[in-house]
């Protein structure tokens, strides 16, 4: 029984429900790091993480929480594992914790958390809660990904920091700075439509 | 009223367990923390000076070599570091951190120079918040390099030691190429970096001269 529910989630989270195109949540933090494939992979990450196991606290907490402080009690959890991932990587990761600066503090003010805590591990149990948390962090990083790639690819000629384009590439400036998130986000979302759009048709 | 009780006192309980968790961890790797950060400023002081480990060495060998090669001293208000030859008597250069605001927010570096105090041995900018493959890109070898082996003549008043012109448009000792599309973080550079100098080399001289370091 486990295993087709465990699919189900990981469908809406990762397409279906995707936070980034579909809820258009976590856009800040989604143009903030992508221009670099290390920095949105940790991001992506520590949020994976963040997100499964606030959503699995929530989970655990949601009989006895009093319905009224519950937002208090979710961002409490939420801030103490953003806390705990900030220690990590300041610990043992110190140069991808000075890339990402205060985004991983701001992982807290991400609404996806925020959202799948209020929206599923409030009402479910803490399993698919703790699933729901991994497949929704992975749409998010995954999108990221998409697009920090070619923000890469293009800013700088490197995936992950490995040139792949020739010595003489003219990099594009644009493809680093803000508007450049901006811009592929849009076309991210337009091309994500699009394939579902022609899917739907072909079904009906 | 009973439910508000309740409440009030869930939070707090919750509150104390999750910051105790939070405190602990933070406790546990505090001195990790630190130490990374030791490290970070040791390897820079070693690579300014020329006389880092060529490949990446462990913690333990940079430390060492740290504590071998450099001696700590002070320099106004800042800290200087004195590079040390192998016999650990001979000085190859002095190295200290320089800093002033950027375009994003501060710059700091590690500006190293010769023995005499009329060269440049290397620069090394470590801390910023410029615009990754714009301003970020002060961090680059190519521009970092450029330092290397300029003389360091105190100029004349309303002078100043470099200048940071469009590439290809540099002539002369004093002159090197600024970043294509950062010409802000450029100019703030070359602004600090100056007055940073200002404040540190005529002191340097004057330790030296008094032989105090």
């Amino acid at each position: 029984m486990a295993s087709p529910k465990a699919r189900t989630i990981f469908r809406k989270g990762v397409w279906d429900e995707n936070p980034v195109f579909r809820q258009i949540l976590g856009i800040c933090s989604a143009l903030a790091v992508t221009n670099l494939m290390t920095n949105t992979l940790i991001m992506g990450l520590g949020l994976i993480f963040v997100t499964a196991m606030s959503g699995a606290t929530v989970s655990a907490l949601r009989k006895i929480t009093p319905d009224r402080i519950r937002m208090m009690v979710q961002v409490l959890i939420i801030a103490s594992y953003v806390m705990m991932v900030d220690i990590f990587l300041q610990a043992y990761l110190p140069d991808i914790s000075k890339a990402l600066g205060p985004y991983v503090g701001l992982i807290i003010t991400n609404c996806i958390i925020m959202g799948r805590c209020e929206g599923y591990a409030r009402v479910n149990p803490v399993w698919p809660a703790f699933l729901d948390g991994i497949a929704s962090g992975t749409g998010y990083a995954l999108v990221l990904l998409a697009i920090a790639f070619i923000r890469e690819l293009l800013g700088f000629g490197s995936v992950f920091g490995i040139r792949v384009l020739p010595e003489g590439w003219v990099p594009w400036t644009i493809m680093v700075m803000a508007p450049a998130g901006f811009f592929m986000l849009a076309v991210f979302i337009w091309v994500a439509y699009s394939v579902e759009n022609r899917a739907t048709r072909k079904r009906g | 009223m009973k439910g508000r009780l309740f409440s009030v006192l869930y939070m707090f309980v919750l509150s104390l367990v999750f910051t105790s968790v939070v405190s602990a961890l933070n406790v546990l790797n505090k001195d990790r923390i630190r130490q990374n950060e030791a490290l970070r400023l040791q390897g820079l002081v070693l690579t300014v000076l020329n006389i880092g480990p060529s490949e990446k060495g462990s913690a333990a060998e940079l430390a060492q070599l740290f504590s071998r090669r450099v001696r700590e001293a002070s320099l106004g208000d800042r800290p200087l570091y004195v590079g040390l030859a192998e016999d650990g008597k001979t000085v190859v250069g002095y190295a200290f951190p320089v800093s002033g605001p950027g375009f994003w927010g501060p710059i700091e570096a590690m500006v190293a120079v010769a023995p005499d105090i009329q060269k440049v041995l290397g620069i090394a900018f470590y801390r910023h918040s410029e615009t990754p493959g714009l301003g970020g890109r002060i961090t680059e070898a190519w521009f970092q390099n450029q330092f290397q082996g300029r003389p360091l003549q105190v100029p004349p008043a309303g002078m100043r030691f470099f200048y940071l012109k469009p590439p290809g448009t540099a002539h002369g000792p004093t002159e090197l190429d600024a970043i294509t599309g950062a010409t802000e973080t450029s100019r703030r550079l070359e602004k600090f970096l100056d007055e940073e100098l200002k404040k540190t080399i005529p002191l340097l001289l004057d330790q030296k001269a008094r032989s105090r370091v």
